[in-house]
């Protein structure tokens, strides 16, 4: 955690601008944490209000990525910081793009959620849409909370998930394609069904790239499209040599 | 000084005493002053000695014993540096077997307990905190507690600065866990945030609500069959006389009947969902203008229903919400005021945002009853109420239909005088006419 101590530099106002970015960063992540929930619960109750609501409240996450990216350019530009604040100002940068992604994500849910809920509901009522909901919810959750404490172990964990996601994802789209063999008139939800799986599956990547940018923040080092345990590895042996 | 003196007298004592076992090996063997010297350095060394292993004594001596030196300076200075460290331990006791006891009684609590330091930041958590809010121990102290919990509702109730009432959060929208959270401001910028678990509570309260709706939906089919054959009799020309009086009341009463279960469902839909609804334009001086007219075709009325709009501002919010709010409000008006009063319509705005005031020049209300009158079913004249008719919903729904547009009802009343009924929106809901802002 040499890199992550924000509370000792030198420049308190800096100091404060810093954390000032960083908690609406945080605030970003709640409000999109809970435009994926109501989104997938809008599915899964059938309640085509919630999920007008959440498609229409996608604007509320876009326009904090815009304030916040307007932020830390005036960061950059103003107080031009160095190595390890530098790195937080960039993981910043990179992490709401893709917390915006999220809610795009969301907001796509949403939308085919509000469609689905005046059509009948299957048996199983979405039941596999549920649990990979739940996963990728707490994904999301365990990612931001690594960001927030700045925890490259955890990070490392968390982002290990992303492979449960994806063997998730390929379960139910063979099951979908089961589905739609079987009789044809199942193919139009099918397809529903399957957008918003793959809307889960992708937020899953995009917690995964946080994750990411928390190992970059504390160790300095880039490890997007580096298989996990090479990373693991030099990691430990980085450790072992300090 | 008597002690200096006595300690100077102790120690010259000490050393002409060691120079004097110099003087006489010295004389043993011939030579004075090398027996002095050797005696000199011998007691110095000595010296040294006891103080080496009085330092390595203070060094670790919450294990090793005390140097046993009985008696002189030496044995004084141990004596004392133990008592003072005796002394000290059991301070240190005392000081830290009642924090434990504190602690332990906080972890015990069965709430979740924060302690926030003014940029709230986490000081210090209990068991319970870290169980509801997935808090983990050390890791967390000294991080912003609004970057760990980061529900948006959260967020908003932190930031607002009032805290007198409780947030009650829904944790997960999948799930039905919520949690209450209310901080407390204490010390110098140390804050106490309390976390209770209120799932129980609030599925209670919707198990309320959605008994009166369903109870409500439930009653009012039979009640409308009831109605129908009530009506039909009614018009039957072959009925006897005596059975005229009765079938009248019975009409009276079911009418009044589905005017309560009517007003009963209004206020189940408005209570439904919490939070502001959306603002769509209402055009209040239109809404003012109908109900106006609704008043003066009623068979009894008041005089005078004068109507004064003084904003072409719009109000922005749900327009049936509105208007069954503000009919509660006329008919209450019309109803408490004589044929020979007058009730005032008025709809103004300002900087603090929009207002729509009804007053009459009704009997007016005690100022005991005033806090209570939004209240279900609260009667200020048992007798009289029911004799008019109304369903004693009426400022209920008016008081549900305001908190889901931010606003506020304020009540004044003079015995004998007559009373007003203003609602304060907030300048948030008012959207001004556009050909102002063009002209402007």
């Amino acid at each position: 955690m040499e890199t992550a101590d924000l509370s000792h530099h030198i420049s308190r106002r800096f100091n404060a601008d810093l954390e000032r970015v960083r908690s609406k960063v945080m605030a970003m992540g709640g409000l999109v944490e809970e435009q994926l929930a109501k989104a997938v619960a809008a599915l899964i109750d059938g309640d085509s209000n919630l999920g007008v609501a959440v498609a229409r409240d996608d604007y509320k996450v876009n326009d904090m990525e815009v304030s916040i990216d307007e932020e830390c350019q005036r960061i950059l530009a103003t107080r031009a910081p160095t190595a390890g604040d530098l790195r937080v100002i960039v993981a910043i940068i990179k992490t709401i793009t893709d917390l915006e992604r999220i809610g795009d994500e969301a907001e796509k849910i949403g939308y085919i959620g509000s469609r689905l809920a005046s059509m009948e509901r299957p048996a199983d009522r979405y039941r596999e849409i549920k649990h990979l909901g739940r996963i990728v919810g707490e994904m999301l959750h365990e990612a931001l909370d690594t960001f927030a404490r700045m925890d490259a172990e955890a990070a490392i964990q968390v982002a290990h998930k992303d492979r449960i996601v994806d063997e998730e994802y390929e379960a139910i789209q063979r099951q979908g394609i089961t589905f739609m063999m079987e009789d044809p008139r199942n193919i139009s939800r099918a397809l529903d069904v399957m957008w918003v799986v793959r809307a889960l599956e992708r937020i899953g990547d995009h917690a995964k790239n946080i994750c990411e940018y928390v190992i970059y923040v504390v160790h300095g080092k880039d490890v997007r499209h580096t298989r996990l345990e090479d990373v693991e590895r030099e990691l430990r042996d980085r450790g072992d040599n300090r | 000084m008597p002690l200096g003196v006595r300690a100077a007298l102790y120690v010259a004592l000490r050393v002409l005493a060691a120079a004097a076992v110099g003087v006489l090996l010295g004389l043993v063997f011939g030579r004075v002053w090398i027996g002095v010297a050797a005696a000199l350095a011998a007691y110095l060394a000595w010296q040294l000695w006891l103080l080496v292993r009085l330092d390595a004594w203070l060094r670790n001596r919450r294990t090793a014993d005390p140097p046993d030196v009985a008696s002189g300076l030496w044995g004084d200075v141990i004596t004392q540096v133990v008592r003072l460290h005796r002394r000290k331990r059991f301070h240190k006791d005392r000081v830290m077997r009642v924090l434990r006891e504190l602690r332990r009684s906080t972890a015990a609590m069965p709430d979740g307990v924060v302690i926030l330091n003014g940029e709230n930041e986490i000081v210090w958590f209990n068991e319970k905190a870290s169980e509801y809010l997935d808090l983990t121990r050390k890791v967390d102290y000294g991080l912003r507690i609004d970057n760990l919990v980061r529900m948006p509702e959260f967020t908003r109730y932190l930031q607002s600065g009032q805290y007198t009432l409780p947030a009650i959060i829904r944790v997960d929208p999948g799930d039905d866990r919520y949690l209450a959270f209310q901080l407390v401001s204490y010390g110098e910028g140390q804050r106490l945030l309390m976390v209770r678990d209120v799932s129980r509570r609030v599925s209670l309260e919707i198990m309320r609500k959605d008994f009166i709706a369903n109870a409500s939906h439930e009653l009012r089919s039979p009640l409308t069959v009831i109605s129908g054959y009530l009506e039909t009799l009614a018009s039957e020309s072959g009925l006897p006389p005596d059975l005229a009086e009765p079938l009248a009341e019975m009409r009276r009463q079911s009418a009044r009947m589905t005017g309560i279960i009517e007003d009963l469902l209004v206020l189940s839909r408005l209570e439904s969902a919490d939070g502001q609804v959306e603002g769509e334009p209402v055009d209040v001086g239109a809404m003012l203008a109908t109900l106006r007219k609704d008043i003066l075709a009623r068979p009894l009325h008041p005089a005078k229903v004068e109507l004064r709009v003084d904003s072409q501002a719009q109000l922005l919010g749900n327009e049936t919400m509105l208007h069954s709010a503000f009919m509660n409000l006329v008919e209450n008006a019309a109803k408490y005021t004589p044929a020979s009063g007058s009730i005032g319509l008025r709809w103004w705005t300002d900087a603090r945002g929009g207002h729509f005031a009804v007053s009459d020049t009704g009997p007016g209300i005690a100022a005991e009853h005033i806090p209570r009158l939004t209240e279900r079913f609260y009667r200020v004249d048992i007798g009289r109420s029911r004799a008019t008719g109304g369903s004693g919903l009426g400022l209920a729904i008016v008081k549900h239909a305001l908190q889901r547009h931010g606003a506020e009802l304020e009540i004044r009343s003079e015995e004998g005088r007559g009373s007003t009924f203003t609602c304060h929106f907030p300048a948030t809901r008012v959207a001004q006419p556009v050909t102002r802002a063009a002209s402007g």
